[in-house]
C-alpha cells in the first residue's frame, strides 16, 4: 500500500491528475471502493502520527522548559552572590580611602563604571522611546525590561509593556507590532506601591503597581523577574535614604564582613605599635639577636582578612592553616603571641562569615540550595567546624524542604515522592560532606525523623482527613511507603518511624470505614434470582472484570447472560475483592493487620447474614447456593489475595475463624457437602 | 477602574494593618492556606485572592497584606486607599502593637475620610496568654471608644481566625449595599451624616 501512497509525498502531486489516474485504473464502482478505503486508512494512520509527534514535541518543550526555569533559578542565584561580592568589595574600598588619602583615584572607578550605565540606558531610552522628552541626565538607572499589562478584572493581557527604572523615574512604554518602544507615562517610584500578587487566580508572576492614575497589574514572564522587579523599585524607592546613609559611611550591606574589616584595621595599627614599643626596649635589655620570624607572618592576618573579605575563603583558610602549622613549630619570634591570638579570632570570624553564607544559601529550590552550600561546607569541616555547619545546613534544608512542600501542596503536585526525593537529596549531599564525622551522622537522623514527623503531621492534616475513603488511604500510604523504602538504599531506614506516626490516625480512618461500609451491606433489596445481565457483552466485561480482581466466574454462568447467584452476590465480590486489595496494600504494615482483617471479617459476616425479606418466596437452595459460594469461593479467594499482595507469611486468623464458624452454621445440609473445597491454608 | 467590572462574584478588599511580628501574614495563611507559618519573614506587601462563601453567596475577598514595618510607613497610604475594610492587628504579648494601632486608625480614617469604615480590632497571639502584655479590658475600651468590633485571634490554633475576616466581610457588604442605596440621594453627605450620628451617640 505504502507504494501506492508515496505519490502524496511528491512535490508535483496533482491531486486531478490522480485522481483521473485512479478512475483509469480502477475497473467498476468496487474497485474504486476499495481504493477509496485504502487512501483513508492512510489518511487515519498519517493524522495519528501527526498526533503523536506533536505530542512528543510538547513533552519535549515541557522537559526544555523546566530545565530553563533549573538554569533560571541558578543564574538568580549567582546574581545574587555577583552583587553581594560587589558590596563587600565596594564597603573594601570605602574603608581604604579614608586611611590612604593617594587612594582616591580608585575610589573614583566606581562611579565611573556606573557611569558609563547610566549614560548607556539614558542613550537607549532617548533612541528607542518614541515621544520620551523628559531629561535623564544626572539620574542612576537601576533596571529595565519587558513585561505583560494585565487587565485588572479579568486578567487578560492587555498590552506589551517596556520599563525603564531609574532612582526618581519609572518610565513606561508600551512595546509596539513593530517592536519600537511608545511612551506611554512617567512615575515617580516614590509615589507608587508595589504589591507582590502572591495568589490571584492561577496568575503567575505578577505584581500590582497603585500609580496615582489607578492599579495596574503587570505581569513576568519569569519569577526571577518579577522578584527584581519588586527588589529595583524597592531600591528607588528608598533611593534617597541610601544615598545617604552611603555617605555617611560604608555601604550597610555585609555588616559582619565590614564589620570585622573594621576591628581588623584597629588592630594590626595595635600590632605594629606594639612592635614598635617592644623591640627598643628588648634590645636594650639583652642585646640578643631578635627573632622576627618571617615577613610573611607579620602581614598574614591583614592577609587573612582580606582574603574573607574578596571571598577567597579556601586561601584564607590555607594561609591561617600555615600561620598556625608556622607557630606550633616556633614561637619565639617576636609578637608571636599577638598573631597567635589574631589568627585564632581570624578563625572564628572565618567560621562566623562562612556560617552566615551558609544560612544564606536557602532559596526556592533546595538543589541550587544544596549546590551553593557545598564550598563553605568544605571549608568549615576543613577547619573542625563540621558540627556547627551540619546544624546550620539541616536548618536550611528544612526551610527549603517545607516550601517546597507547602508549594507542590498548593499546586496540588504529589508531595510524597518530593518529600522522600528532597530527603534523599539532603542525605546524600550531607553524607558526602560529613562522611567522617559520625557526631552529624546522628544529628542527620535525628533531623530527618523531625521532617518526617513534620510531614506525617502534614499528611494528616491534608490528605488523611476523617471521612477519607479507603481507596484513597490505601493510594497515598502506597505513594508514601515506596518512595521512603528506597531511602534503604542510601542506608536510612524510616519506614518504622513512619508508619508509627500515621499508626493511630490509619487505624482511626480504617474503623470509621469499617462502620461506614457495613451499613451498605445489604442496603438494596435482593429478589434471589439469578442475576440477568440483559447482554452477552455485558455478561463478559462483567467477567473480565472479576477475572482481573482474581475471580473466575466462568463456571457460574448458565446461558448466555446469566449468572446463577444473585445480583447482590456478585456485586458483593466485586466489592470485597476490591476492599481486599486495598486492606491488603495497608496490610503491608503488619501493626495495621488486625483492624484491617477485622473490617474484612465483618463485612463478609454482614453478607452472610442477608436474608431474604420474609413474604418473599425464595428457594432456600438458592439461598444456601449463594452462602456457600461466598464461604467457599469468595472468601478462600480474598485471604489468598490479602496475603498474597500484603506480601505477608502472616496466617488469616480471623477469617480463618469466620470460615469455620459459617461452615459449621451451613453444615446441615448434607448433599451441598460434595462441593466443599479442601482448606489451602 | 473606570472599567465596567465584569460580572461575576462580589469583590471585597481587606487590608491587613498593624506592626510588625504581630502576625499579620501568619492571619491571612492561616485563613488561606489552612496552615500556620512558624518562620518570621518580614512582609513588603503581598496580595491574595480567595473564593469563598458568605452566608450562602459566593463572593471573592481580596487580602493585602501590608509590612508592619516602620520604614514602610511612607507609602502606606497609597495602599490604604484602595481598602474597603481593614483588620488592625496588634500582638496582646506586645504592649507596643497596641499602642500603634492608636496610629494606623488615625492615619486610615485620614486616608479613607471615613468615620465608620469597615474595620476590626484584632488581639492576635491570643494562644500566648501565659504571656499576655495587654490587659483584655484595655483592648476593649479602646474598640468601644473607636465603635468597632473587638475580636482575639490565633493564628496557631486558628481560633476566630475564620471569624475575623467573615465579619468584616459582612461590614463591608453592608456597607456597599447602603451606598448603593444612599447614592441615588447624595454619597457626598455621607461622611459628615456619619460623623453627627457619632458624635450624637
Ligand atoms: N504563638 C503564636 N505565634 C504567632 C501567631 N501569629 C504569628 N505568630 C508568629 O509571630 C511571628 C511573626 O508573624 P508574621 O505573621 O510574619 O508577622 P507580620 O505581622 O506579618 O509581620 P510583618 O510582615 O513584618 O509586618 C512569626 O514567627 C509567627 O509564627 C499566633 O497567633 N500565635
Ligand atoms: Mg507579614
Amino acid at each position: 500500500m505504502s507504494e501506492v501512497m508515496k505519490d502524496f509525498d511528491k512535490p508535483d502531486f496533482s491531486v486531478d491528475k490522480y485522481t483521473k489516474q485512479l478512475v483509469k485504473e480502477c475497473v467498476g464502482g468496487a474497485d474504486l471502493q476499495q481504493r477509496k478505503k485504502e487512501i483513508q486508512v492512510y489518511s487515519d494512520q498519517t493524522s495519528a502520527t501527526l498526533k503523536k509527534s506533536v505530542y512528543a514535541n510538547y513533552m519535549q518543550f515541557i522537559e526544555t522548559a523546566k530545565e530553563i526555569s533549573h538554569l533560571e533559578s541558578e543564574m538568580y542565584q549567582l546574581s545574587h552572590i555577583l552583587i553581594e561580592q560587589r558590596n563587600i568589595l565596594a564597603s573594601l574600598t570605602d574603608e581604604k580611602s579614608p586611611g590612604n588619602a593617594q587612594n582616591n583615584e580608585e575610589g573614583e572607578e566606581q562611579p565611573t563604571q556606573e557611569d558609563v550605565e547610566n549614560s548607556h540606558a539614558t542613550r537607549a531610552v532617548k533612541e528607542m522611546v518614541q515621544g520620551f522628552n523628559g531629561n535623564l541626565e544626572g539620574k542612576t538607572f537601576l533596571n529595565e525590561g519587558a513585561l505583560i499589562e494585565l487587565d485588572t478584572n479579568d486578567y487578560r493581557p492587555i498590552q506589551r509593556v517596556f520599563f525603564f527604572l531609574f532612582n526618581d523615574v519609572l518610565i513606561v512604554c508600551k512595546v509596539k507590532h513593530d517592536k519600537r518602544l511608545e511612551f506611554l507615562s512617567e512615575y515617580d517610584p516614590k509615589k507608587i506601591a508595589v504589591i507582590n500578587i502572591k495568589d490571584l487566580d492561577g496568575v503567575r508572576n505578577a505584581i500590582n503597581i497603585i500609580t496615582p492614575d489607578g492599579s495596574k497589574i503587570f505581569q513576568s514572564v519569569t519569577a526571577a523577574g518579577k522578584t527584581e522587579w519588586i527588589e529595583k523599585l524597592e531600591v528607588a524607592f528608598r533611593f534617597d535614604q541610601q544615598k545617604k546613609t552611603n555617605k555617611k559611611g560604608p555601604a550597610p550591606q555585609p555588616p559582619k564582613a565590614k564589620q570585622t574589616s573594621q576591628q581588623q584595621k584597629d588592630s594590626t595599627n595595635d600590632a605594629k605599635s606594639l612592635v614598635s614599643d617592644l623591640s627598643p626596649t628588648d634590645s636594650h635589655a639583652g642585646k640578643t639577636v631578635e627573632n622576627y620570624g618571617p615577613d610573611w607572618i607579620h602581614t598574614a592576618s591583614e592577609e587573612i582578612q582580606t582574603l574573607v573579605a574578596q571571598r577567597y575563603f579556601e586561601d584564607a583558610q590555607a594561609l591561617i592553616k600555615r600561620t598556625q602549622d608556622y607557630i606550633a613549630k616556633d614561637s619565639s619570634f617576636v609578637n608571636a603571641k599577638h598573631i597567635t591570638e589574631k589568627v585564632k579570632a581570624l578563625e572564628t570570624q572565618l567560621t562566623d562569615v562562612l556560617l552566615q553564607e551558609l544560612s544564606n544559601c536557602h532559596c526556592r529550590n533546595l538543589q541550587v540550595t544544596l549546590r551553593a552550600s557545598r564550598r563553605s561546607l568544605k571549608i568549615l569541616v576543613d577547619i573542625g567546624r563540621a558540627r556547627q555547619a551540619c546544624g546550620t545546613l539541616l536548618k536550611v534544608a528544612t526551610m527549603a524542604l517545607r516550601t517546597a512542600q507547602r508549594e507542590a501542596r498548593r499546586n496540588n503536585t504529589e508531595i510524597s515522592e518530593l518529600f522522600f526525593c528532597d530527603l534523599t537529596q539532603v542525605a546524600c549531599e550531607f553524607l558526602t560532606a560529613f562522611e567522617t564525622q559520625p557526631a552529624c551522622v546522628g544529628a542527620l537522623v535525628v533531623w530527618c525523623n523531625a521532617e518526617l514527623q513534620y510531614f506525617a503531621s502534614q499528611l494528616i492534616k491534608h490528605y488523611l482527613t476523617k471521612g477519607t475513603h479507603l481507596d484513597a488511604v490505601a493510594k497515598c500510604i502506597e505513594g508514601i511507603r515506596k518512595p521512603c523504602a528506597k531511602l534503604t538504599e542510601i542506608g536510612l531506614d524510616l519506614s518504622y518511624h513512619l508508619e508509627g506516626l500515621l499508626r493511630s490516625t490509619l487505624e482511626s480512618l480504617i474503623e470509621e470505614s469499617r462502620v461506614r461500609l457495613l451499613e451498605t451491606v445489604g442496603r438494596s433489596e435482593d429478589t434471589w434470582q439469578p442475576y440477568n445481565l440483559q447482554t452477552k457483552s455485558n455478561l463478559k466485561r462483567l467477567l473480565l472484570e472479576l477475572d482481573a480482581l482474581g475471580i473466575d466466574m466462568r463456571t457460574h454462568t448458565t446461558g448466555d447472560t446469566w449468572i446463577n447467584l444473585t445480583q447482590s452476590t456478585v456485586l458483593f465480590t466485586r466489592h470485597y475483592l476490591q476492599l481486599t486489595a486495598q486492606c491488603a496494600h495497608l496490610a503491608k504494615s503488619e501493626v495495621l493487620w488486625p483492624s484491617l482483617e477485622l473490617l474484612l471479617r465483618d463485612m463478609m459476616m454482614a453478607q452472610q447474614a442477608v436474608k431474604p425479606v420474609t413474604g418473599l418466596s425464595v428457594d432456600p437452595n438458592f439461598v444456601l447456593k449463594n452462602k456457600l459460594y461466598l464461604l467457599e469461593e469468595l472468601l478462600p479467594i480474598a485471604m489468598a489475595n490479602f496475603r498474597s499482595i500484603s506480601g505477608s507469611e502472616r496466617k488469616c486468623e480471623m477469617l480463618l475463624d469466620l470460615q469455620r464458624h459459617l461452615r459449621k452454621q451451613l453444615a446441615p445440609v448434607p448433599k451441598q457437602r460434595s462441593v466443599y473445597q479442601t482448606d489451602v491454608f | 477602574m473606570s472599567k465596567k467590572p465584569t460580572v461575576g462574584p462580589a469583590l471585597h478588599k481587606v487590608i491587613m494593618v498593624g506592626s510588625g511580628g504581630v502576625g499579620k501574614s501568619a492571619l491571612t495563611l492561616q485563613f488561606m492556606y489552612d496552615e500556620f507559618v512558624e518562620d518570621y519573614e518580614p512582609t513588603k506587601a503581598d496580595s491574595y485572592r480567595k473564593k469563598v462563601v458568605l452566608d450562602g453567596e459566593e463572593v471573592q475577598i481580596d487580602i493585602l497584606d501590608t509590612a508592619g514595618q516602620e520604614d514602610y510607613a511612607a507609602i502606606r497610604d497609597n495602599y490604604f486607599r484602595s481598602g474597603e475594610g481593614f483588620l488592625c492587628v496588634f500582638s496582646i504579648t506586645d504592649d507596643e502593637s497596641f499602642q500603634a494601632t492608636q496610629e494606623f486608625r488615625e492615619q486610615i480614617l485620614r486616608v479613607k475620610n471615613d468615620e465608620s469604615i469597615p474595620f476590626l480590632l484584632v488581639g492576635n497571639k491570643c494562644d500566648l496568654s501565659d504571656k499576655r502584655k495587654v490587659p483584655l479590658n484595655e483592648c476593649q475600651t479602646r474598640a468601644q471608644q473607636w465603635q468597632v468590633p473587638y475580636v482575639e485571634t490565633s493564628a496557631k490554633t486558628r481560633e476566630n481566625v475564620d471569624k475575623v475576616f467573615f465579619d468584616l466581610m459582612r461590614e463591608i457588604r453592608s456597607r456597599k449595599t447602603e451606598d448603593s442605596k444612599a447614592t441615588s440621594g447624595r454619597a457626598k453627605d455621607r461622611c459628615k451624616k456619619r460623623r453627627l450620628k457619632c458624635t450624637l451617640l
